[in-house]
């Protein structure tokens, strides 16, 4: 948040419109119940500020892959495996496929694959993440 | 003949907390040189040979360094912390992996900066309290220069 906060500071560097969208994203990291949203609207205003901004977008995308988990599962009906997220991408859907082909690189077997992005439950300890998280959100069909 | 029997000025100043904050920026020295000499090996693009070479001359400033903090905890009477698991147990600090784009190497690195520069303005600030006027003068000396790295990184990065 104090990245963001730091971000809107910034006179002359930050237009009105990117204020807004800053705000928004603010709102949804501290709410912390919509990833999916947090991860789009993140996406959109790194698309367009982080030339400008490279080190507050670099520690926002750590933040966010140390708090994001992609729950990945084979069919609807299947309990969920989860997988790190990766902010190598601009666009939530290259996201959502290059987490796909880490499940498929651990072995999972994706018959129907469902995934979904969801906040962490826990603070993230390095190597090891948590085993259930407490949110849910709605599945996004691939 | 007679024998001194006032304290040694070490006797003084040793303190555990100065210790152990000398023990911790020694941890984080040595992980900081560990990422350092990784982006130096792996960092590719069109800034590979500035980059390539200040991340060389970063480790090694740090290689000297680690050495400078170890003989100081020993100048106090202590033993220094050591081994790769110890010292990354120590420094808790976030790695990264290879390959990375060129600017996020300079960003990782900037947060492993900042790290070491908090640990050692807490070790400064103890030693300062407790009158050991030698430990906190090594931490003003390192202090500056990871200051003056940080504002290089932060120049490289502004767009």
């Amino acid at each position: 948040m104090e990245v963001i906060d730091e971000l809107i500071g910034q006179a002359g560097t930050v237009s009105a419109d990117e204020v807004d969208h800053l705000l928004e994203l603010r709102w949804k990291l501290r709410q912390y119940d919509d990833a999916e949203g947090a991860l789009k609207l993140f996406c959109e205003v790194r698309l367009r500020m982080e030339q400008r901004h490279y080190l507050a977008f670099f520690r926002m995308r750590r933040w966010l892959e140390n708090h994001l988990l992609a729950s990945v599962s084979i069919c609807p009906e299947a309990n969920p495996q989860f997988v790190p997220v990766k902010l190598d991408h601009y666009c939530v859907e290259a996201i959502r496929r290059a987490s796909l082909c880490l499940a498929l690189r651990r072995g999972y077997v994706l018959l129907a694959p469902r995934l979904r992005f969801m906040f962490r439950e826990v603070e993230f300890t390095k190597g090891n993440p948590p085993s259930a998280p407490s949110r849910s959100l709605e599945l996004a069909e691939l | 003949m007679s024998i001194s029997t006032a304290k040694s000025p070490v006797a003084v100043n040793k303190d555990p907390k100065i210790v152990d904050g000398l023990n911790l920026v020694l941890a984080d020295s040595y992980a900081l040189m560990a990422l350092t000499h990784l982006a130096h090996w792996n960092v590719e693009g069109s800034d590979f040979f500035p980059l390539h070479k200040i991340f060389q001359e970063q480790y090694e400033n740090l290689f000297e360094a680690v050495d400078e903090i170890a003989e100081r905890v020993r100048a106090l009477d202590a033993y220094a912390i050591g081994g790769l698991g110890v010292l990354a147990k120590a420094a808790e600090m976030e790695e990264f992996k290879s390959p990375l784009p060129q600017k996020d190497y300079v960003a990782a690195l900037i947060i492993a900066h900042e790290k070491v520069v908090d640990d050692a303005v807490r070790t400064r600030n103890e030693a300062g309290t407790a009158g050991d006027l030698q430990t906190q003068d090594l931490m003003i000396k390192r202090l500056q220069w990871h200051e003056k790295t940080l504002w290089m990184f932060k120049s490289y990065l502004k767009n």
